[in-house]
């Protein structure tokens, strides 16, 4: 992946300084100019050296804010996944006879993108009863505390992968 | 009422921290012990930073504590991965069903 962003650099600057900016008012609280001159200080020299290290994808900026939003819509679905992963992790736990039955198993995907193949993994640690042991190129590497049901879930609705990569326009 | 919400939100949340401790204790060997931690403990402190932003209401520090609610759900899973993936590169093998647990 190339270390520039294409298209305008300036536009991918001033966005993240205004991010950074109001992540300092968030923080600091104080609306005067003295914390206000030392936060625009503090971004514009965080925005000068690593500006084309952050945003280095090769969309639009347009393109990423819209990426961005649907993935915001996506939480509410995977904060349901996430509860019911976690009541049956605690149900298996507490359960005098531990009803676990731990194995490995791989799952092949066509993902490239580093967000992508990241989000994708955290969804795996937090989801439905794996976490992701290893990630090379688009194979993921998952361990599952439960080999049949995680593999039954895994391999046939796939409904996590699908939704990335719809979220992240790329092929499943 | 809100203070009601707040209040069963973190109830939730002790309880979600508590099975992951327990799951730590109980489960068999390394890499079931991350799913224990892992997924316990990420839900577990979520809800209870929910819990203090309802109890907060509308003010800078909720938004603070959402931040670190964002952190959390993104550092989590992160951290346990790299535990888990160091493990696997050095051949520690999983647990199966029916073996001594380690």
């Amino acid at each position: 992946m190339s270390l520039k962003g294409n298209g305008s650099p300036v536009a991918r600057r001033i966005a993240l300084f205004g991010i950074l900016m109001i992540f300092w008012y968030t923080l600091s609280g104080f609306l005067d100019p003295f914390h206000l001159g030392a936060g625009a200080l503090c971004c514009a020299i965080v925005t000068l050296i690593s500006g084309d290290l952050i945003f280095r994808s090769k969309r639009s900026l347009f393109d990423s804010a819209r990426i961005f939003i649907r993935f915001v819509l996506y939480i509410p679905q995977l904060l349901l996944e996430i509860l019911y992963a976690n009541i049956d992790v605690a149900y298996r736990i507490l359960h005098p006879a531990m009803p676990i039955d731990p194995g490995l198993i791989t799952i092949e995907t066509e993902f490239t993108g580093d967000v992508l193949r990241t989000a994708f993994a955290n969804s795996m640690t937090l989801t439905p009863g794996t976490v992701t042991v290893d990630v090379s190129g688009g194979t993921f590497t998952v361990h599952a505390l439960v080999l049949e049901t995680s593999q039954k879930e895994l391999m046939e609705t796939r409904d996590i992968q699908n939704h990335l990569a719809k979220i992240f326009d790329e092929a499943a | 009422m809100l203070n009601t919400l707040a209040l069963i939100f973190i109830a939730i949340g002790l309880f979600f921290m508590v099975v992951g401790a327990v799951g730590l204790i109980r489960l068999p060997d390394f890499y079931t012990r991350a799913h224990a931690s892992g997924k316990c403990d990420t839900l577990g402190e979520g809800m209870m930073l929910v819990g203090f932003i309802l109890f907060e209401g509308m003010t800078l520090i909720a938004v603070k504590l959402l931040l670190l609610v964002i952190f959390i759900f993104i550092t989590s899973p992160t951290a346990v991965h790299s535990l888990v993936n160091v493990a696997h590169s050095r051949n520690i093998a999983p647990w199966k069903k029916g073996e001594e647990r380690q």
